[in-house]
């Protein structure tokens, strides 16, 4: 499949030309080597900078929640015009979320649908085809990908380079959607989780002991709560004094409070976009910890987080044969 | 493990079942372990699962929570919602390596006293042989 | 916070309850090293007068504003610590009790690990207190009127008090008739008064009393609200009569094309009736109703060429268009006051209830010897050849009742003198009758009873110590298998008739009114009281009172009794004309609150909505409680994802530090 760029930025150069959109959020060249940034784009000019490929792999539905609301000056009216979002199937998800917990409204948004057929994994691009200061392109090409440097094309196999998150996908289409970018992709065959696997093949103290290298790692950065999309209190419990829940302090027993915490705050809620351990600088397997908790949400509670807007929040509800095997 | 560790439980129980199922096993002068420590919340729907968290951070070996029969909740629902969110609590625990044996959830009702008693006893056992609870629990500094 | 916290701390001796197995004085000891502890005091009995003053003397003195009292269970005296501390000054709701008595010292025995305990609990206790913040009880008004569920004797005493008071009750009633069980029975023990007569001009009262609204054939759908201001609908189910036009003749039910086709539920269906009945001669109100599951015209469209009630009512009363009506109104109390069905007996298939038609229950049993009943009070039985005058009669306690295996191990505390006295009415009616009564226990427990079980073993009545086992038939009679513990001998009795003592049990449709008004069942399946000894009447719901059988079993005494004493207590909001609001209520941090809605969708008691606020000129959501709706359970706080609601009194800031205080760190 292959996104007609053209058509995409024509798309977009239309979305922000309306009246009542303020700006639009999507994928734009980076700097140097293999950086796409996000691109605010507000007109004609912007949008012919977008871009679309299996470099894309940052979740832009985060900033329609990172977007601070400032105090409005006297005698002026708030900016209530919509933001215009690019998003892929997983994103998708994060919008559905953020409309089922009232954090944005239906109205807010223009959701620019791209169908995608997956992106790639930055640590395993970089190994095998280490990065240089040279601006390069990625395209896909059927299954597989297409490295675009130099001048030079070079195919490499779906396998060598896809991201885990995507090798586990069950939404490669958006879910939600104003303006569709592109026919929907096939769904594929999905890979077993791995990762969760192997931590459940492991007893209780190998599993603590795992856990335990992993946490310490944690320098408590927070760069996973900043990129996640369903992170957006204003004041998050876990900074929080009075009470204290979680001391700010950098050691094991605090990283493991907070990591678990932040796990917990996003059951039922987690769309598994995989940007937390994206981001993580410390390579800490997050994604782990939120992938079981939306398996076990999937298969003892017949849920699952933003595919429904009119769903009830799994926090929130219950039913009546919740599994209660564990109650003595 | 030594043979004399003796677990810490910090219990959460609901003003109007359990609570009461706990003052009755004492009125009928009924004999249970004093390791287990009781929190009293109006309904279990009121504990926060990061208590639990919190808990065995702060020195507790072992937390239950307990609270009405399904139906019989004072307040309708909560102990509905306490089931699900302590139900992916407890998951979510395992997942990371603290052992399943030292959180526990129960339904006791004002009138079993007996019940309560049989509560206490299973948490504590488990609780033992889970062993002190090293995890992550804070640790006091010491300069 | 302006002020910082000084907490006394009081340890109770409980005479030797608590100080046999906790060291109060170690305790005290303990406590006083606590953070802003300034008194740590033990006494022999915290909550005695001179004990309550105590702690007023160190609050005067010492200007104490936090106090702790470690002692029985909050459950038992917290109302009695807080008036006491309020009483000295200090707003009642600066109290947290530690339960060393309950839950430490009398269920642990060595000294040294109660005293650990106990300290922890103290530790914990004084750690909250600290936190607790002062909280003012509310007002609001209180609406002077009742709701009575059900007008059986219960229902009817209930509302006639509350009426005579001088308030309004609205008594609704399922059936088309008031009167309930009691209007079944024939001769009530141990007076023999005779059931109908005592309990009609009752039933006439309710209907024409000034401050009564009866809306019987009814159903109460809706209650929402809480005490003092409960707002009730009600289903006023279409009987296809006009109640103002008919004059009960019952030329109606004369001519009904399907006259007398059906069982006749008042009589227990061994009578019948038409599809337009009147329950029995002295319903009050003396109105027909239209089965319409039974009446041609209703579930079939067409009877005959005209449905025949129409054509023979002289008052022009009959309206099949009639629909279902709905009334809503304001109370400030509840009654419940819904009864129970007898067991039923097919559930002991060995006694042949479902086989043979001369076994019968005891309810049946009241109809036949009943003047108004389907054989006009003569004991009349079909053996499965011919109808007979019984001679051999047996009576069998105890079924459905103190048996485990069909899940009622509760006594029915009415059978052994219902039994009794329906032995000696047959004995009445059939003077040369040979009458045994096969028993376990016979329970003659209250004023007159004991007298009546002699005589009527007196007027020859047997009495025979066994459980049956089985009944089958022998020719044309029954034999009842049992044996004669007292002799031990087994027997195989041949008699005419059996009739089976059955108890009582709650009844089926409860479920609807449990859910109605958040209502508990006690393990015997019976609605459940606040306390099974102090408040009998009340439940767990402020504002709704139990009354009658739905409470558990009892005689028309008992039952009259519990619904004077539930009257009595409903009419307390409103005679005082306000009621308190719970003070422990939820708030929300609006500056922290996003709005998210998950509080909402949680709440039971819809007591939160989304409002919107102006934020430095943007305008966002954030949720808010209505204080007099919150009743404090705290499951909101428990979703919000950035603790933004909180119960008062029940805060993380304030369980945190409690959990810190049990904690062991090394």
């Amino acid at each position: 499949m292959k996104m007609d760029l053209e058509q995409l930025r024509k798309t977009a150069a239309e979305v922000v030309s309306r009246d009542d959109v303020k700006y639009l959020v999507g994928w734009k060249q980076g700097t140097y080597g293999y950086r796409v940034a996000p691109g605010f784009i507000e007109d004609a000019a912007g949008a012919a900078e977008l871009i679309f490929s299996p470099l894309c792999t940052a979740n832009l539905a985060t900033y329609l929640t990172l977007v601070e609301q400032l105090p409005v000056p006297r005698g002026e009216e708030p900016d209530d015009r919509k933001a215009a979002l690019m998003v892929k199937g997983c994103d998708s998800r994060a919008v559905t979320q953020l409309l089922v917990e009232k954090g944005i409204e239906r109205d807010d948004v223009v959701i620019i649908g791209c169908p995608c057929p997956g992106v790639i994994d930055a640590d395993l691009l970089a190994e095998k085809y280490p990065e240089t200061e040279d601006l390069a392109e990625m395209k896909w090409d059927g299954e597989d990908f297409l490295l675009v440097r130099d001048g030079e094309e070079t195919k490499i196999a779906r396998d060598e380079l896809l991201a885990e998150k995507c090798r586990l996908c069950r939404y490669p289409n958006p879910v939600i959607s104003d303006i569709m970018l592109d026919q929907e992709v096939e769904t594929w065959e999905l890979a077993e989780d791995e990762g969760v696997q192997e931590i459940e093949g492991k007893d209780i103290d190998e599993r603590t002991d795992y856990w335990a290298e992993q946490f310490e790692k944690c320098i408590r950065c927070y760069s996973c709560r900043n990129v996640c999309p369903l992170c957006y209190c204003q004041d998050c419990v876990l900074d929080r004094l009075n009470p204290t829940w979680v001391n700010r302090s950098v050691n094991f027993s605090e990283n493991t409070a907070f990591n678990i915490a932040r796990a917990f705050h996003l059951a039922g809620r987690c769309i598994e976009c995989g940007e937390c351990e994206r981001v993580c600088p410390a390579n800490i397997p997050l994604g782990k910890l939120n992938r079981k908790l939306a398996r076990e949400v999937r298969d003892k509670y017949g849920f699952e987080p933003g595919v429904d807007p009119e769903a009830e929040p799994f926090q929130a509800s219950f039913k009546p044969d919740d599994p209660e095997d564990f109650i003595l | 493990m030594s043979a004399n560790f003796e677990p810490n439980i910090v219990a959460f129980l609901c003003n109007w079942c359990s609570y009461a199922g706990a003052d009755l096993a004492g009125t009928s002068r009924v004999n249970y372990p004093s390791n287990i420590q009781i929190i009293r919340v109006m309904c279990s729907g009121r504990v926060n699962p990061l208590y639990v968290m919190n808990a065995l951070q702060q020195g507790a070996d072992g937390v239950l929570v307990s609270g009405c029969h399904p139906g019989d909740c004072h307040y309708m629902e909560g102990n509905y919602y306490a089931r699900r969110r302590l139900g992916m609590l407890k998951d979510l625990m395992e997942f990371v390596g603290v052992d399943p044996k030292r959180f526990h959830m129960s339904w006791v009702s004002a009138s079993e006293g007996h019940k309560w008693k049989e509560v206490v006893e299973k948490t504590v056992e488990d609780a033992k042989e889970a062993g002190p609870f090293e995890g992550f629990r804070r640790r006091k500094i010491e300069w | 916070m302006t002020e910082k916290p000084k907490v006394g701390v009081y340890i109770c001796h409980c005479g030797i309850n608590i100080s046999s197995t906790v060291d109060v004085d170690a305790v005290a000891e303990f406590a006083k090293k606590l953070p802003n502890v300034e008194v740590a005091r033990t006494y022999s009995y915290m909550c005695s007068d001179p004990g309550q003053v105590l702690i007023k003397k160190d609050i005067e003195e010492q200007g104490l504003n936090r106090i702790v009292v470690a002692s029985c269970s909050p459950r038992m005296h917290e109302p009695t610590f807080r008036k006491a501390i309020s009483e000295a000054g200090v707003n009642p709701y600066f109290l947290e009790m530690a339960n060393i008595r309950e839950q430490c010292s009398w269920v642990h025995e060595e000294m040294e690990e109660g005293t650990a305990k106990a300290e922890k609990l103290v530790g914990a206790s004084v750690a909250k207190v600290r936190l607790l913040e002062a909280l003012e009880t509310k007002e609001v008004d209180a609406e002077p009127a009742a709701l009575v569920i059900g007008a059986g004797i219960a229902g009817i005493q209930s509302a006639l008090d509350i009426a005579d008071a001088g308030f309004k009750v609205y008594l609704v009633e399922k059936t088309p008739s008031v009167g309930g069980r009691m209007a079944q029975l024939d001769k009530t023990f141990p007076t023999l008064d005779c059931s109908a007569c005592i309990l009609t001009p009752k039933m006439v009262d309710v209907a024409s009393h000034p401050n009564i609204e009866l809306l019987s054939y009814s159903e109460v759908e809706e209650v929402n609200g809480f005490v003092g201001n409960f707002d009730v609908k009600v289903r006023k189910k279409a009987r296809y009569v006009d109640f103002n036009k008919c004059t009960g003749c019952g030329d109606c039910a004369k001519e009904c094309r399907v006259k007398d086709r059906f069982p006749n539920e008042f009589d227990q269906g061994l009578g019948k009736r038409s599809a337009i009945y009147l329950p029995f001669p002295q319903a009050v109100p003396a109105k027909y109703t239209i089965d319409a599951e039974n009446c041609l015209y209703l579930s079939k469209g067409k009877c005959g060429k005209n449905p025949k009630c129409q054509e023979v009512c002289g008052a022009e009363a009959i309206d099949f268009e009639q629909k279902d009506e709905f009334v809503e109104f304001k109370v400030g109390a509840i009654i419940v006051a819904t009864g129970f069905d007898p067991f039923d007996a097919s559930r002991k298939p060995e006694y042949g209830y479902d086989d043979y038609s001369n076994v019968i229950t005891g309810m049946e049993m009241e109809r036949l010897v009943s003047a108004s009943g389907p054989t006009e009070g003569k004991i009349k039985i079909f053996n499965g050849e011919e109808e007979i005058e019984p001679k051999e009669v047996a009576l069998i306690k105890c079924v459905g009742s103190r048996d485990e295996s069909v899940g009622n191990e509760y006594c029915s505390r009415v059978c052994c003198m219902y039994v009794a006295k329906q032995a000696h009415l047959i004995r009445d009616k059939l003077p040369d009758a040979n009458i045994r009564i096969y028993y376990m226990d016979v329970r003659a427990f209250g004023k007159g009873f004991e007298e009546f079980y002699d005589r009527v073993r007196r007027e020859n009545v047997r009495y025979i110590r066994g459980n049956p086992s089985e009944i089958f038939k022998r020719g044309n009679k029954l034999v009842v298998k049992v044996e004669d513990t007292l002799n031990s001998r087994a027997l195989e009795d041949e008699v005419d008739l059996v009739v089976l003592g059955v108890g009582l049990e709650p009844r089926a449709d409860m479920r609807g009114v449990m859910d109605l008004l958040r209502l508990s069942q006690s393990p015997d399946r019976f609605f459940l009281e606040a306390h099974p000894k102090l408040r009998p009447v009340d439940t767990a719901t402020d504002g709704v009172f139990l009354a009658g059988c739905a409470q558990g079993p009892k005689d028309i005494p008992d039952t009259v009794a519990q619904a004077k004493g539930a009257a009595a207590s409903a009419m307390i909001p409103l005679a005082r004309g306000k009621v308190t609001i719970n003070a422990q209520v939820a708030v929300v941090n609006e500056a922290t609150c996003r709005g998210c809605g998950f509080c909402v969708n949680i709440c039971p008691y819809t007591a939160i909505e989304l409002v919107t606020v102006n934020r430095f000129g943007n305008e966002v959501e954030v949720a808010r409680v209505n204080e007099a709706l919150c009743k404090g359970c705290g499951s909101c706080s428990a979703a919000c994802l950035s603790d933004s609601i909180q119960p008062k009194s029940f805060r993380d800031s304030q369980i945190l530090p409690q959990i810190a205080a049990l904690g062991v760190l090394k």
